[in-house]
C-alpha cells in the first residue's frame, strides 16, 4: 500500500471520528438546548398570558372604581325605596355593562344582597354569601378582581340564558367568570358594593387575544403555532384549540396527569403534551379564586413541531458544516499531503532508475526540509556512485590495457620460446648423431672413460631434445594453435604400439617389462597426432619415473560400469616405482611443476609433460588424472568420449 | 657390401648434420653424395640415379622448392621413380603442417619419416629398411 493512501486512510479514520463526535455533540446539544428553550419560551408566554388576563380584570376595576364615586349609586343604597332613582340609575349601569360588553353588573348592599342586577332586573334580593370575592371585598373593605366560580344557583339569579350558555359550552352549569368588585363608600363609610364581570364559558375574545398578541394567530402546516385554554377544573370552556372538524374544542377535558398535577396540588405542569390532535410544549397553570382555591386552569401551548422542525434544521446545518469543515480540511491535508509526498516520489523514481544504471540522474532539491536534504544525500551518493563507477572503469581499462600487454608480453615469449626452440633441433640434431655414433662404437673403439663422459653427454643432449619438443609444444599451445582434427582411430594399432616402438631403446636400457593389454578393438575418435603425443609423454614418464627391471602396464577400454555404456573410452598406463605422494598428484597437471621428490632429484624435467597432456586432453573433452601409492606404483588415467563428444 | 657400395644422397641445409650423417653413412660402408640445396640435390640425382635420398624438409635460404616439392620432381623422372626416399627432418612431423602425411598416403616412394635428432642405430636400421635389405 503506498504511504499516501495509508496517511490518507488514517485520516480519514481520524475525521471520521471527529466529525461523528462533533454531530452527536451538537445534536445532543441542540436537543438539550431545544427542548430548554422552548420550556423557557412557553413560560415567558404564559407570563404574558396572565399579563393580558389580568389587564381586563384590573380594567374592568378601574371602570368599578369610578362607578362607586357616582352619587345617585350611592344615593340608590341609601335609599332603597326610591324606585324612580333605582330605575334612572338602573339604566344608566345597564348602558355601561352593554358598553363594557359584561355579562354581569350588579349594585350590592353592604351584606351582599343584590340590590340592583343590571341584566336580569327582576331577579334581586338575593344573597352572594358564597361569592369569595364579594366577601373579600366587605371583609376587607377594598376593591378586589380575579377569576370566580359560578354555581348554577347563582348563575339562575343572573339569568336563566347563562346557565344555557354554560351547559351549552361545556355541558355543565358551572360559570367561570372574570371580575372584579369595589366596595362603595359614603362620608368614609362602606355602605355597599358594585360587581362586574365576563363569563369565560364559550367566550373566545380572551383566549383569542391572548393567542393574537403571543402568536399573532399564526400557522405552521396547517395547525395554529400557538394556543390557549380556559378551563373549568378540568373542563375547557373557552379556547383556540381545534378539532379535525375545525370547531373549537370547547367541552373537553384536560389529561388526569395535568389535572393532578394542576388543580389537586396547586401547581404548574409544563412539558409536551398532546392537545386534541397535536404535540404541544405547553404550561398549565392554576387559576385561583379570591380565596386561593384552584378553580381552573390557564393553557398556552406553542406548536412542538416547529421546535422540532427548526431543531432538526439546525441540526442539519450543524452537521452539514461539520461534514462540510470536514471534507475541506480532508482536501486541504490531501493536498499538503501530496506537496509532502511528491518528493518521496520523485526520490522513489530517481531510486529505481539509479538501479536501473542511470547514474547521470539528479533530483531538483526545492525543500529546506528533511526530503530536501534526503534528495541532498541521495545526490551525493549518486554522485559518488558516479565517480566510484567511473574510479572501477578507469581501474578495469587500465587492467584490461595490462592485460593485453600481458598478453602480447606472453605471446612474443611464447612465439621467441617457440622460435629458439625450433633453431635448436638442427644443431641438437647433428650432436645427438654424433655423439650418439661416436658412443656407440660407429666411429671405432672408445675406451671406458670416453664411454662415461659420452653416455654423460648423450644423456645431457637427450634431455635438451625433451625440453625442445615440449616448449615448442607449449608455445603452440599458448598461441591456440593446436587444432583438434578427430578421426576413428585403433587406440592400439595407431597410438600404443607405435610409441612403444619408439621408445623401444630406453625401456630396453632400464630392462623394463611391458605388459600391453590395450584390446585391438577400442577405438577412439581423437587426433591421432596430439593422442600421440599425450600417450609418449605418459609412456616416457613412466620410463623414467619407474624402476628399473620393473613393469609398465597398459590397459585401456570402452568403458563400460554396471552394464550400461559410459559413452567413455579410458586408457592408463601403470608403472612400478617409488610413487608420488598423493597430496602432490595434482599439482603435476600444472605448467612447470615439479616434484621435490629425494629420489628424483637427479632426474630432469621440464615439468611441462603433464600439462601439455592436460590441455590436449580437455581440448578433446576429456579428464586425466593420476594415483598413486607410494613407494609401490603410479598410475596415470585418460578418459575420452569414444565418439569425440560428450554427448 | 659386396657389390657395390649402395649410393645415398644426403640433402640437408645444415653442414654440420650433413657432415655427420656422411661419417656415419661412410663408416657403416655406404657411398655418400650430398647437396645443400633441393634444387642442387635434384640436378645430382639426374646426373647419376642414388639407390636411396636422405631428405630434410625446411631449407634456409632463397626461396625454392622445399623437401617434399624436390623429391616430386626426382620422382617424376621415369629413371629415378623406384628411388626410395627418407624424410628426416627437424619439423615435428605429427604437428606441423602441411607434413602431416598419413601411412596410406599415395606418396608411396617416402618409406620413412623421421625426426631429428635421431640415434644413429634407428638411422641405421631405417635406411636398411628402405633398401630392402
Amino acid at each position: 500500500m503506498k504511504l499516501q493512501t495509508k496517511i490518507n486512510i488514517g485520516i480519514i479514520v481520524v475525521f471520521l471520528i471527529l466529525g461523528i463526535s462533533a454531530a452527536f455533540m451538537t445534536f445532543k446539544w441542540q436537543n438539550d438546548h431545544a427542548i430548554k428553550a422552548a420550556e423557557n419560551r412557553v413560560r415567558l408566554y404564559i407570563r404574558a398570558g396572565w399579563q393580558i388576563y389580568n389587564a381586563k380584570i384590573d380594567r374592568i376595576q378601574a371602570t368599578l372604581k369610578v362607578l362607586a364615586e357616582d352619587r345617585r349609586l350611592q344615593r340608590v343604597l341609601i335609599d332603597e325605596g326610591n324606585g324612580e332613582l333605582m330605575d334612572e340609575v338602573l339604566r344608566e349601569l345597564q348602558a355601561i355593562r352593554s358598553d363594557q360588553n359584561m355579562d354581569i353588573l350588579n349594585v350590592l348592599d353592604i351584606s351582599g344582597r343584590v340590590i340592583l342586577r343590571t341584566r336580569h332586573p327582576e331577579s334581586r334580593f338575593d344573597r352572594t354569601a358564597d361569592d369569595p370575592m364579594l366577601r373579600k371585598v366587605r371583609d376587607e373593605k377594598k376593591a378586589c378582581g380575579g377569576t370566580v366560580l359560578l354555581e348554577e344557583r347563582r348563575l339562575q339569579a343572573e339569568g336563566a340564558d347563562l346557565v344555557e350558555l354554560c351547559r351549552r359550552y361545556g355541558g355543565e352549569a358551572v360559570g367561570m367568570m372574570t371580575a372584579a368588585a369595589v366596595p362603595v363608600r359614603r362620608g368614609g363609610r362602606v355602605i355597599g358594593m358594585i360587581q362586574m364581570g365576563n363569563l369565560l364559558n364559550g367566550s373566545v375574545e380572551k383566549v383569542d387575544h391572548i393567542r393574537n398578541s403571543l402568536f399573532e394567530n399564526e400557522q405552521y402546516g396547517g395547525k395554529p403555532v400557538g394556543t390557549a385554554t380556559v378551563f373549568v377544573r378540568d373542563l375547557r370552556i373557552s379556547t383556540n384549540v381545534l378539532r379535525e372538524d375545525g370547531t373549537r374544542a370547547i367541552g373537553t377535558r384536560a389529561s388526569e396527569e395535568v389535572a393532578e398535577r394542576v388543580l389537586r396540588r396547586g401547581l404548574s405542569w409544563t412539558g409536551r403534551a398532546l392537545v386534541v390532535n397535536a404535540w404541544y410544549l405547553s404550561q398549565y397553570d392554576p387559576i385561583r379564586d379570591p380565596d386561593g382555591q384552584v378553580i381552573g386552569m390557564l393553557y398556552i401551548g406553542s406548536l412542538e413541531k416547529r421546535y422540532l422542525d427548526q431543531r432538526s434544521r439546525a441540526v442539519f446545518l450543524n452537521l452539514a458544516v461539520v461534514f462540510g469543515g470536514m471534507i475541506l480540511a480532508m482536501a486541504v491535508f490531501y493536498l499538503i499531503m501530496r506537496t509532502i509526498l511528491s518528493p518521496i516520489r520523485r526520490l522513489h523514481l530517481a531510486t529505481r532508475r539509479l538501479s536501473k544504471g542511470d547514474l547521470e540522474h539528479r533530483i531538483q532539491v526545492r525543500s529546506q526540509d528533511e526530503i530536501g536534504e534526503l534528495s541532498e544525500s541521495f545526490n551525493q551518493m549518486a554522485q559518488q556512485l558516479l565517480e566510484d563507477q567511473q574510479e572501477i572503469q578507469q581501474s578495469h581499462n587500465q587492467l584490461e590495457r595490462r592485460n593485453e600487454e600481458l598478453r602480447i608480453t606472453n605471446r612474443n615469449y611464447m612465439e621467441m620460446l617457440g622460435f629458439v626452440s625450433h633453431e635448436l633441433k638442427s644443431p641438437l640434431g647433428s650432436a645427438v648423431l654424433g655423439v650418439y655414433s661416436i658412443k656407440d662404437g660407429y666411429l671405432g673403439p672408445v675406451s671406458d672413460t670416453q664411454q662415461r663422459i659420452l653416455t654423460s653427454v648423450a644423456q645431457s643432449l637427450d634431455y635438451l631434445d625433451e625440453m625442445v619438443k615440449h616448449y615448442l609444444d607449449l608455445s603452440r599451445l599458448e598461441k591456440g594453435e593446436l587444432k583438434v582434427n578427430r578421426r576413428m582411430i585403433k587406440l592400439n594399432q595407431e597410438i600404443v604400439v607405435p610409441s612403444l616402438q619408439g621408445l623401444m631403446p630406453s625401456l630396453e636400457d632400464k630392462q623394463m617389462r611391458i605388459e600391453n593389454r590395450v584390446p585391438n578393438d577400442v577405438l577412439l575418435c581423437c587426433d591421432p597426432h596430439l593422442m600421440r603425443i599425450v600417450f609418449e609423454n605418459l609412456l616416457s614418464n613412466a620410463i623414467k619415473y619407474g624402476r628399473n627391471e620393473g613393469t609398465i602396464r597398459i590397459e585401456s577400454g570402452n568403458g563400460k560400469s554396471a552394464g550400461t555404456d559410459t559413452g567413455q573410452t579410458v586408457l592408463s598406463v601403470m608403472n612400478e616405482g617409488d610413487g608420488i605422494p598423493p597430496d602432490k598428484l595434482n599439482l603435476l597437471f600444472q605448467k612447470f611443476s615439479r616434484i621435490d621428490h629425494p629420489k628424483h632429484a637427479w632426474k630432469k624435467g621440464t615439468g611441462l609433460g603433464l600439462f601439455i597432456c592436460r590441455e590436449i586432453i580437455e581440448q578433446h573433452g576429456g579428464r586425466i588424472s593420476g594415483e598413486s601409492e607410494e613407494g609401490k606404483w603410479t598410475r596415470f588415467t585418460l578418459s575420452l568420449p569414444t565418439l569425440g563428444t560428450t554427448s | 657390401m659386396t657389390k657395390t657400395k649402395a649410393k645415398i644422397l644426403v640433402v640437408d641445409d645444415d653442414v654440420q648434420h650433413v657432415d655427420t650423417v656422411k661419417t656415419l653413412l661412410e663408416s657403416v660402408g655406404y657411398s655418400v653424395d650430398y647437396a645443400y640445396l633441393p634444387e642442387k640435390a635434384i640436378e645430382k640425382a639426374k646426373a647419376g640415379p642414388p639407390d636411396l635420398i636422405l631428405l630434410d624438409v625446411m631449407f634456409a635460404g632463397p626461396p625454392g622448392p622445399d623437401g617434399v616439392e624436390a623429391s616430386r620432381r626426382i620422382h617424376a623422372d621415369p629413371a629415378l621413380q623406384k628411388v626410395p626416399v627418407i624424410i628426416l627432418s627437424g619439423v615435428r612431423k605429427v604437428l606441423d603442417l602441411p607434413f602431416r602425411l598419413q601411412p596410406d598416403d599415395e606418396w608411396m616412394p617416402v618409406k620413412a619419416f623421421l625426426e631429428k635428432p635421431i640415434k644413429p642405430d634407428k638411422l641405421l636400421s631405417e635406411i636398411q629398411k628402405a633398401l630392402g635389405k
